[in-house]
């Protein structure tokens, strides 16, 4: 028999998923987009506007589903999670159209060398894909393997910015110390999302601790 | 979204969960025991082997489902089933290292340590608002009219009833309304002095606002009181209570904090049953 | 959904349909069973107006202080019938009610065995014992073996009677108080005598004394065991071990005697029977009641707990 509060779930999974589509899309195109110089700032705006509705209509149907069905147990821990991973859907379009937004203030970036981002823009992609599907399937084992990307882009991360300074084009110096921090930004909300589906799993915490630790540490 | 994939971490709480956990926390001082416990009515055993430690000054909810046990349980804890025909109660309940079940003890005066609060308000309708207060006093000796006088106002204050009757304490108790009339039943549980308080769905017999102020109650009175409240409204478990017990068919499944049993249940059932997917 | 709107609304229609007829069938049940009220009503109704009419022409000071008159003549009075009946029905009643009440209180409270069950057997069947047995039962008992017609013996005949009476409604009024208010007493640590006497009894108090009051109107009218153990006199009472005169001896007495004036006489005798034990009902409420309103406890009747 159907509890009252099944309706409500499952639109919030239906919900969820479509943000994680349009999450892995929005950011793909950006970051491609960016790569291969070519403009898609109306369709990744578009995506991410979206997004941004959808985290809206989710954070509505959360709170309403509190207020009628004061939710335990397993209802309750994927409710709470999904407050945070709806967040980090909202955050993945929100960089995604600011990467498409840099070409834009900067104008012209086609003579930037854009190696280094090849790698950094893989994992990410990478990193996304698995969170979705980590999510859809609740399989936490996908957490180390997220964690792995993490680390990886933060340590790219902390290697780039500071060979930027010695950079002559500043322009293109810029440009790519801008990516970087959206990718990195990207990244620490993929490992949000993990530890929340985590949580819905196991029932327990696991802020990652070092992560915030290193970037407090830095700012 | 309710079915779950299962990574390793959840096959271990499961081995974990076969056993259940009665032990809160080890450093908590238990002010009430219940140890191996089984009821019997006839040859049908409403109670079966059931352990559950309660810690002091703190409020313990029993929930489950129609005919679990949970208010059979409950009243083995102040030998009420000494009135019933055909209850044989196996086991010991201890308060404070004296088991309640000993024959060597005088049970009436061990009773005195647990009070109860009943279902349905039950002040006796020929007694006023005083009178029923102190009646476990009264009919027990005690005459001095000035400790009489200060237990009432105590019992009654503490029960978020003086202010609304202190002017007419003579009046008869069953023209209050149902919520005052269970605070007057509380106040006349706290009168004897006891250091447990048993309630049996307290509020579930009043209206919205009565069942806020009965919880209202109890929240202060865990300050100085053990309680352990039976109900059926899970949410108020989760209000008031600070541990949580699960009984089904009679066995104690689950028993810890209130809110990692709602929030992350290590039992199945236990997850089925406070999610509203059985009985 | 099994049943749809159409079908709903044939359903309205039908029940519209048998409204009117039942409207009538209502009405007439209504009146049937007035009907058989007012038959009922009507002997009763009757008997007091009778007796009112042909007895109230009987009443003066005199008549309900002297001593009867020499048979036929008319004069005297039923004085030592009224003061015999209420010293015969008091003493009943002290012998009565308290062996009566400790009964009921023995079944209703510690009544779950087999003893109980023989005793509650035996306690109805007792209650439809014709009452001349018991009258000859007191006769062979006292009457015989103190050589003499006594008080003793007829208070001890009536008291007979009483007691099935004021265990029987004891123990059903006591039954009557739900158990929570035993279960409270009992959470409250107090000893079961002390919950039984002072909590389920004055709750349990106006159907005890509606059943006291009831056992008390059947033996004022009894007068088969009287003749037996009291006999009758035309004297004042003078000590317990004699004689004495009770209201329905002297109306029976009075009532087959060929004389008018004798039965006059009976008449009166019986008209005061009947208002003396209106007015022990009406004393014994007032007085229990507390006197709150004295009209409307006259007219509330019956068990209830609330006030």
């Amino acid at each position: 028999m159907t509890r009252l509060i099944d309706p409500s779930l499952e639109k919030l999974s239906q919900i969820m998923s479509e943000m994680g589509d349009m999450a892995i899309a929005c950011v793909s195109l950006a970051v491609d987009s960016y790569l291969e110089g070519k403009n898609t700032n109306d369709e990744v705006y578009e995506l991410s506007d979206s997004i941004r509705n959808k985290y809206f209509e989710v954070e509505d149907l959360i709170f309403d589903m509190l207020l009628k069905y004061q939710p335990v147990a397993d209802d309750f821990r994927m409710i709470r999670s999904s407050t945070e991973i709806s967040y980090a859907f909202s955050r993945f379009g929100r960089y995604a159209y600011d990467i498409t937004q840099v070409r834009d203030l900067f104008g012209d970036i086609s003579e930037c060398t854009n190696a280094s981002l090849i790698e950094i823009t893989k994992k990410v992609k990478h990193m996304i894909k698995e969170a979705v599907l980590s999510f859809a399937e609740l399989d936490v084992r996908k957490a180390v393997k997220i964690q792995e990307d993490e680390a990886f882009i933060d340590k790219i991360y902390k290697e780039r910015l500071p060979k930027l300074i010695q950079s002559n084009n500043t322009k293109c110096a810029l440009a790519e110390a801008l990516l970087l921090r959206y990718l990195e930004r990207i990244g620490d909300h993929a490992v949000f999302m993990s530890d929340a589906i985590n949580y819905i799993v196991t029932g327990k915490h696991k802020p990652s601790e070092k992560r915030i630790a290193s970037h407090t540490k830095s700012s | 979204m309710t079915t779950l994939s299962v990574p390793a971490q959840k096959i271990t709480n499961s081995i974990d969960s076969a056993i259940p956990s009665s032990v809160p926390h080890e450093e908590e001082k238990f002010k009430m025991i219940a140890e191996n416990v089984s009821i019997y009515y006839g040859s049908t055993m409403g109670v079966k082997n059931v352990t559950m430690k309660f810690p002091e000054k703190s409020v313990t909810a029993l929930i489950g489902p129609s005919g679990c046990g949970k208010t059979t349980f409950l009243r083995c804890l102040n030998r009420m089933h000494d009135m019933t025909k055909n209850a044989k109660v196996e086991g010991k309940v201890m308060i404070d290292d004296i088991d309640l079940y000993d024959k060597s003890i005088d049970p009436i005066y061990h009773r005195r340590k647990v009070g109860m609060v009943f279902q349905k308000p039950n002040p006796f309708p020929t007694m006023s608002i005083y009178d029923n207060v102190t009646a476990g006093l009264k009919l027990n000796g005690v005459k001095d009219k000035r400790i009489l006088d200060e237990i009432v106002e105590d019992t009654l204050k503490m029960a978020y009833l003086w202010d609304e009757v202190k002017n007419d304490l003579k009046k008869s108790a069953i023209e209050l309304s149902g919520g005052q009339q269970q605070r007057l039943c509380i106040a006349r549980a706290l009168a004897i002095q006891p250091e447990v308080l048993l309630m049996d769905e307290p509020a579930s017999a009043l209206d919205p606002i009565a069942t806020q102020k009965i919880e209202e109650t109890i929240t202060e009175l865990k300050k100085d009181y053990t309680i352990i409240i039976v109900t059926h409204n899970m949410q108020q478990a989760v209000r008031v209570s600070d541990y949580t017990g699960f009984m089904y068919l009679g066995e104690l499944i689950e028993f810890r904090e209130t809110k990692k049993l709602f929030t992350d249940p290590k039992n199945e059932l236990t997850a089925k049953y406070v999610q509203g997917q059985f009985g | 959904m099994s049943t749809t709107n159409e079908k709903r609304q044939e359903y309205r229609a039908l029940f519209k349909n048998n409204v009117k007829k039942r409207l009538v069938v209502d009405k007439i049940v209504h009146i049937i069973i007035f009907a058989f009220v007012i038959i009922a009503i009507i002997p009763l109704a009757s008997i007091l107006v009778e007796v009112f009419k042909n007895g109230i022409s009987a009443i003066s000071y005199e008549f309900l202080t002297a001593i009867p008159g020499s048979i036929g003549s008319g004069e005297g009075g039923i004085g030592p019938a009224i003061q015999g009946t209420l010293i015969i029905i008091g003493l009943a009643s002290l012998m009565g009610v308290p062996i009566g009440v400790m009964s009921g209180i023995f079944l209703a409270e510690f009544g779950d065995n087999k003893l109980a069950r023989n005793v509650r057997f035996f306690n109805d069947v007792f209650m439809e014992f014709p009452s001349i047995v018991l009258g000859i039962f007191a006769f062979l008992v006292i009457v015989l073996i103190l050589g003499h017609f006594s008080v003793w013996a007829g208070a001890f005949a009536l008291a007979l009677i009483m007691f099935p009476i004021v265990a029987r409604t004891t123990e059903e009024s006591l039954k009557m108080v739900p158990i929570t208010y035993r279960e409270a007493g009992t959470a409250l640590g107090l000893k079961k005598w002390v919950i039984t006497f002072r909590i389920v009894i004055s709750a349990a108090k106006s159907g005890m004394i509606t059943g006291i009051l009831l056992s008390v109107s059947r033996i004022g009218g009894e007068t088969a065991p009287l003749i037996m153990t009291i006999l009758g006199s035309s004297q004042f009472f003078s000590s317990m071990d004699v004689p004495m005169d009770a209201l329905p001896l002297r109306i029976w007495r009075l009532s087959l005697l060929p004389y008018e004036s004798s039965q006059l006489q009976g008449w009166g005798a019986a008209l005061v029977l009947i208002l003396v034990i209106i007015g022990i009902n009406m004393a014994v409420r007032y007085h229990f009641a507390n006197g709150n309103g004295i009209i409307m406890r006259f007219i509330k009747q019956g068990v209830s707990t609330k006030r």
